[in-house]
């Protein structure tokens, strides 16, 4: 079998748990408050191993070295990674290429980079075999777009392929009145076939053995809805990125989904993708899940060992 | 020393919102480890009478000792509505020392004679003008909300909307908060801009690499805003607090956490 292994090191891992378990918390529901500026951000935040499950990139140099910053800055160890793959026509040659560039640049940095990987369904043979080829070079799940709706017949095969193995179905999806059929008469132009959580909802339930991410709780769309929507769906998961930094949106995904469904994701916007957790009422333990152990357990599902 | 200055006390209506009291916003100033917060009544900016919720908001700040010290209230006036030179009288003699204006939601547009006269007014009096770029997300709002809507023909305001005020009261102090859809200015107003006596607040959105934004403007024009209890307390001081000494010393940070809002605030003295 080929070896998937994605080279997150066991002593980072290791020294985050050990120095979060020698700091107290920061005045959480019920605690005594802490005494005005006595409270350490920075320390707080670099208590806590991170993978980030929503990276997106261009992938030049500067692009890279800016997520490097990042990543460094907040204590971020791995980025999950792909390019924006927003056209609507994906040929095979587009997504291929797409693909290989990600590829080659989580070759120079294997050990903060993993790739994820794009297709188009309405090429359905092109994409099987694009599976193949990508889970050999080393990516770990999709990164899919708009081509097609997720409960769209032609994404069927692509999604039997990927549940049989155990890989994460990752899908951009929004929920925002006049996108994707949601009140389309506040239509807001964008392209027909973008993904809303009922959509998602209709995938899961037909595919139960599929695991879904759904990305991405903070992209500015209704997150309630979001929340609400995915709910009774197990194996649908979600990631916390975008650039919407709303007050309790995590708190109320915790409530509505559970600590185990929830992956910690910046799609780009670290301040925010950041902020929202530490401002969150999630206990330590919640947020190691968040921050790491969620999609550790997803990935190793598809044998994807993080050690 | 942290000081906050954005953010409410009061509801929206569109949805639940957490520590929105000055006693929630307390909390998360304890929490947090923050001294001081700017303060307006929420409610307001759906009252087409925003007199009510400026009461409601002097009303809280006397319900509790030490609220009218770490507290510093603006008053949220409409300037397209009757009585509001009357109720910002009232509001200065209540100890308020700026005032929120909301455009987008009252009605009228920041080259308004009663706006530019409002601007006036407070430049006069010492007080600052507060500018809000937006108040939500316009991707998920309420289809009760107004209809700034990104992406449509109808898209939600950027810092260019207000600059036919800053240009009519160019010496006015302004607060510029949440800012949302970019920091792009004509290319006209930027030296406007630049020299004028206007201070962003960090909770917004268009702060994308804070260290990239203070080569192009100097920490003297940045301070903590949260945009509290609207968007999550802790990303506006992540702004400033991840920022490395090489990025800002600690003179400009300090500045940012407090020192930049103090030295707006004393201007009334």
């Amino acid at each position: 079998m080929t070896d998937h292994s994605t080279r997150l090191t066991r002593r980072k891992f290791t020294a985050g748990l050990i120095s979060s378990s020698l700091l107290i918390s920061s005045g959480l529901a019920g605690r005594e408050p802490e005494q005005k500026g006595s409270f350490d951000l920075m320390k707080e935040v670099l208590r806590f191993k991170k993978v980030d499950a929503y990276t997106t990139s261009v992938f030049t140099k500067e692009s890279i070295a800016q997520h490097l910053d990042y990543a460094d800055r907040y204590g971020i160890s791995r980025m999950f990674a792909a390019n924006p793959m927003t056209q609507i026509e994906l040929t095979p040659a587009e997504f291929r290429e797409l693909n290989n560039k990600v590829i080659a640049a989580v070759r120079q940095h294997p050990d903060r980079f993993t790739g994820q990987f794009t297709l188009n369904p309405r090429f359905r043979k092109e994409s099987l075999d694009e599976i193949d080829r990508c889970l050999d070079a080393g990516m770990t799940g999709t990164r899919l777009y708009q081509q097609v709706k997720i409960n769209d017949p032609l994404y069927e095969p692509v999604i039997e392929k990927l549940a049989s193995r155990n890989i994460l179905i990752f899908m951009h999806g929004e929920c925002q009145m006049g996108v994707g059929g949601y009140k389309m008469k506040y239509d807001a132009g964008k392209v027909k076939t973008i993904s809303t959580p009922d959509d998602f909802a209709d995938a899961a339930r037909k595919y139960p053995e599929a695991m879904f991410q759904f990305a991405h709780l903070g992209g500015g769309s209704d997150w309630e809805c979001m929340c609400k929507t995915f709910e009774p769906y197990p194996n649908i998961y979600v990631d916390t990125g975008g650039s919407n930094n709303e007050e309790y949106m995590v708190d109320f995904a915790l409530k509505h989904l559970g600590e185990d469904r929830l992956f910690f994701g910046s799609d780009n916007s670290f301040y925010q993708s950041i902020g929202k957790i530490f401002a969150s009422e999630l206990t330590d333990g919640q947020k190691e899940k968040l921050f790491f152990k969620n999609y550790q357990r997803v990935l190793k599902k598809g044998g994807f060992h993080v050690d | 020393m942290w000081i906050d200055i954005n953010a409410y006390t009061g509801s929206w209506p569109y949805k639940q919102l957490r520590n929105s009291t000055l006693s929630g916003l307390a909390g998360r100033m304890d929490r947090f480890g923050i001294d001081k917060a700017v303060v307006a009544g929420l409610s307001g900016i759906h009252y087409k009478n925003t007199q009510p919720a400026n009461e409601e908001l002097y009303q809280e700040l006397k319900s509790q000792s030490g609220y009218q010290e770490r507290f510093i209230p603006f008053a949220v006036i409409n300037p397209a509505y009757p009585g509001w030179k009357q109720d910002l009288k009232k509001c200065i003699a209540n100890g308020f020392r700026g005032v929120r204006i909301y455009p987008q939601y009252h009605d009228y547009l920041p080259d308004d004679p009663a706006c530019i006269e409002l601007a006036r007014i407070c430049r006069e009096e010492g007080l600052i003008t507060a500018l809000t770029i937006r108040m939500v997300d316009s991707r998920q709002r309420s289809w009760l909300d107004i209809p700034h809507v990104a992406g449509t023909a109808v898209g939600e305001w950027t810092l260019r909307n207000f600059m036919p005020l800053i240009r009519a009261v160019p010496d006015a102090p302004y607060f510029i908060l949440n800012i949302a859809n970019g920091l792009a200015v004509d290319q006209a107003d930027l030296p406007l801009l630049k020299k004028a006596n206007v201070l962003f607040d960090t909770s917004g959105r268009s702060l994308g690499f804070m260290p990239d934004l203070l080569k192009q403007y100097p920490a003297e024009k940045f301070a903590f805003g949260s945009h509290s209890p609207i968007l999550d307390y802790v990303t506006g001081m992540l702004r400033i607090a991840s920022l490395r000494p090489d990025e800002a010393g600690e003179r400009d940070k300090e500045l940012m956490r407090s020192g930049n809002a103090l030295r707006f605030l004393k201007q009334r003295g």
